[in-house]
């Protein structure tokens, strides 16, 4: 396999992808700061979700989200205030 | 023997070997070294004096250039000693403690690299040390970045970038470490199709390096050049470790972005996402972290499934508030999640913006839907829902008017209070109302909504894909569609499914690039309805 790292294998090196980095800030907002260098080059494809096909990505998001209950409060204002401009247009 | 001669015999054999590892381990430069290296420094200090040309003779005389080569040994070449020259001075002059320095002498000695690299016989076994100066330059130049007085420094009387007269560092750095890629890019040893030989082999790691760089300085915008390139004769990346495929995709990914390309990007990271080790976390999470605004900015929510994984922990507190306002069209609860405890966690990824200004849009089609919602009758005529009439379904923009006021004042500062039945709102304490910045308000800052503001809404709407009808203009309406072959459900015709709009408007596009293409138009074909650009994909 391409590359000019030594090659090593997932499982057999067990890496901790905290520690890849030691120097690294722990700050909570610095955290997510960086896509770190991966501790090992090459991982086999069947390990990865890529091998599970598309059933697991069709749960990930959704789509059809959209809130038909308007008995909520900021639906009950809206419709208050609808109804008082109606009724002021109307005298 | 002195320590510049035995140094130098080492270097020979490894040379005459071939063995590139050994060349990046003995060839370094930082400043955790061994006290050989400085050792070295201190030799060279005092036998070979700066403009004394002692040190071109010590390279001539120790790396002597071979003529017959048996196969599969290796001799010094021109490029190489004019490189060892380099790094002799590079050890002699260095001064870590003086950065502005320190960033001109390791540039110098990647260029020679870099020069060295490019032979097409030996250079390939300098790649692994072109890959580790490269590694130590980018480091070098992203805390530079991060102090203003040594960029100060560095960049002296620079006119600024606009006047295009001088490059700033991460420019030439990235530049130097781009000419690597290149020299790479351009091997002969395989084709784009076959498993890569030669240079080749490193063609995506000299790529991510550059990323990460750009990424790192906020030069993004300077990929574009190595993108093309890769589109044009790159190897296909499914070819290359899975390493360096999440990260490239990743980076590339956040590149459409930034770009506003967020259909590409959601492409990309759904690739690095999946081909990455669910071992790694920290990786899965850093690509969910632009992965989600994606998908969100396509009008898809991460699902509960997605928010209640390792890597996401955490983000269901910030993404689930801005999707219920989305949800519910509900602009101070947008505002809200935006500028809450979130928001300098969005700013600091350069999300905040983004989201603030183009998720807006989505939250106007729930606000117009529920203001339809909660005007339309339906097409029965008072109580009896037998009686049909021919009212076609439609949205009054003086309606929209309304509904819009309302939440402009909510936003300005005033309180609903329910006094008996009646809600009534009242002006803020000391009746200031609140001064809105430009992106604060339903249309800009306090400016009131009005039917002209409503009627250009609706307008963006329709355009972007998000409404189905048209603006009957003289009746002030916002007319629905094709309610009838949605079972004459005016809602779900009116206001489709918003990810399905989106894809199809994406869909139309690529068509209409197509037809161009097909007529003689186009500079370029567009591929393949999915390709995104610098992303080889097996053909």
């Amino acid at each position: 396999m391409a590359s000019t790292q030594p090659k090593n294998d997932v499982k057999s090196t067990e890496p901790k992808p905290e520690q890849a980095v030691p120097e690294k800030k722990t700050a909570v907002l610095e955290e997510d700061d960086e896509f770190e260098d991966f501790p090992v080059d090459d991982w086999a494809p069947e390990d990865t979700e890529a091998a599970k096909g598309n059933n697991e990505a069709k749960h990930l998001w959704e789509e059809s989200w959209d809130d038909d209950d308007t008995s909520d409060d900021f639906s009950a204002q809206l419709k208050e205030e609808l109804k008082k401009v109606e009724a002021a247009k109307k005298r | 023997m002195s320590l510049i001669s035995e140094f130098l015999g080492s270097i020979r054999a490894f040379v005459q070997n071939q063995n590139g590892d050994e060349l990046r381990n003995w060839l370094q430069v930082e400043p955790n070294v061994a006290q050989h290296y400085y050792e070295l420094g201190q030799q060279l200090r005092s036998s070979c004096p700066a403009n004394s040309g002692n040190i071109e003779k010590l390279v001539e005389k120790h790396l002597p250039e071979e003529d017959d080569v048996p196969e599969g040994r290796g001799s010094p070449w021109p490029g190489f000693n004019s490189f060892m020259e380099e790094y002799l001075k590079y050890w002699r002059d260095v001064d870590f403690n003086d950065i502005v320095k320190l960033y001109g002498r390791l540039s110098d000695l990647l260029i020679s690299c870099a020069n060295a690299l490019a032979n097409p016989t030996y250079g390939i076994m300098l790649l692994q040390t072109s890959m580790s100066l490269s590694e130590a330059l980018s480091k070098l130049v992203m805390s530079i970045t991060k102090e203003p007085s040594l960029m100060a420094q560095i960049q002296g009387d620079q006119t600024g970038d606009e006047a295009g007269e001088k490059k700033s560092i991460v420019e030439l750095a990235a530049d130097i470490i781009q000419k690597i890629f290149t020299s790479c890019l351009t091997d002969r040893s395989s084709t784009r199709w076959q498993p890569p030989k030669g240079k080749k082999i490193a063609v995506y790691l000299f790529a991510n390096l550059t990323l990460k760089l750009l990424f790192a300085c906020d030069k993004s915008r300077l990929a574009v050049q190595m993108f093309t390139n890769l589109s044009t004769s790159g190897p296909a990346l499914s070819l290359y470790p899975a390493s360096q495929r999440v990260t490239f995709l990743y980076y590339l990914g956040r590149f459409n972005f930034d770009h506003g390309h967020y259909m590409r990007a959601h492409w990309c990271f759904e690739e690095a996402y999946r081909q990455c080790h669910p071992q790694f976390l920290k990786h899965r999470r850093q690509i969910l972290i632009y992965w989600i605004p994606s998908n969100l900015l396509l009008g898809r929510f991460p699902s509960q499934q997605l928010l209640s994984r390792p890597e996401a922990a955490g983000f269901a507190d910030i993404f689930i508030p801005i999707c219920a306002a989305i949800r519910t069209g509900n602009f101070v609860a947008f505002y809200q999640a935006l500028n809450g405890p979130s928001r300098d966690w969005l700013w600091d990824r350069g999300l905040y913006l983004t989201l603030l200004y183009r998720l807006k849009s989505l939250v106007w089609r729930s606000f117009t839907r529920k203001t339809f919602l909660l005007t339309w009758e339906g097409a029965t005529a008072g109580s009896d829902p037998n009686m049909m009439t021919n009212r076609a379904p439609a949205l009054n923009l003086s309606d929209l008017v309304t509904t819009a006021t309302y939440v402009q004042k909510l936003l300005e500062g005033y309180n609903p209070v329910v006094t008996g039945n009646i809600l009534t709102l009242t002006p803020p304490p000391g009746g200031q109302l609140k001064r809105l910045m430009p992106s604060e308000g339903l249309i800009f800052g306090n400016k009131q909504p009005d039917l002209d503001s409503m009627e250009s809404v609706v307008a963006g709407l329709v355009y972007a894909g998000l409404l189905n009808g048209f603006i009957a203009r003289q009746q002030k309406k916002f007319a629905v569609e094709g309610a009838k072959r949605k079972g004459g459900n005016a809602v779900l015709a009116g206001w489709p499914v918003p990810y399905e709009s989106i894809m199809e408007r994406f869909r139309e596009d690529y068509e209409d690039d197509l037809a161009a293409a097909d007529a003689g138009e186009a500079t370029e074909p567009p591929g393949e309805f999915d390709d995104v650009p610098g992303w080889v994909r097996m053909s």
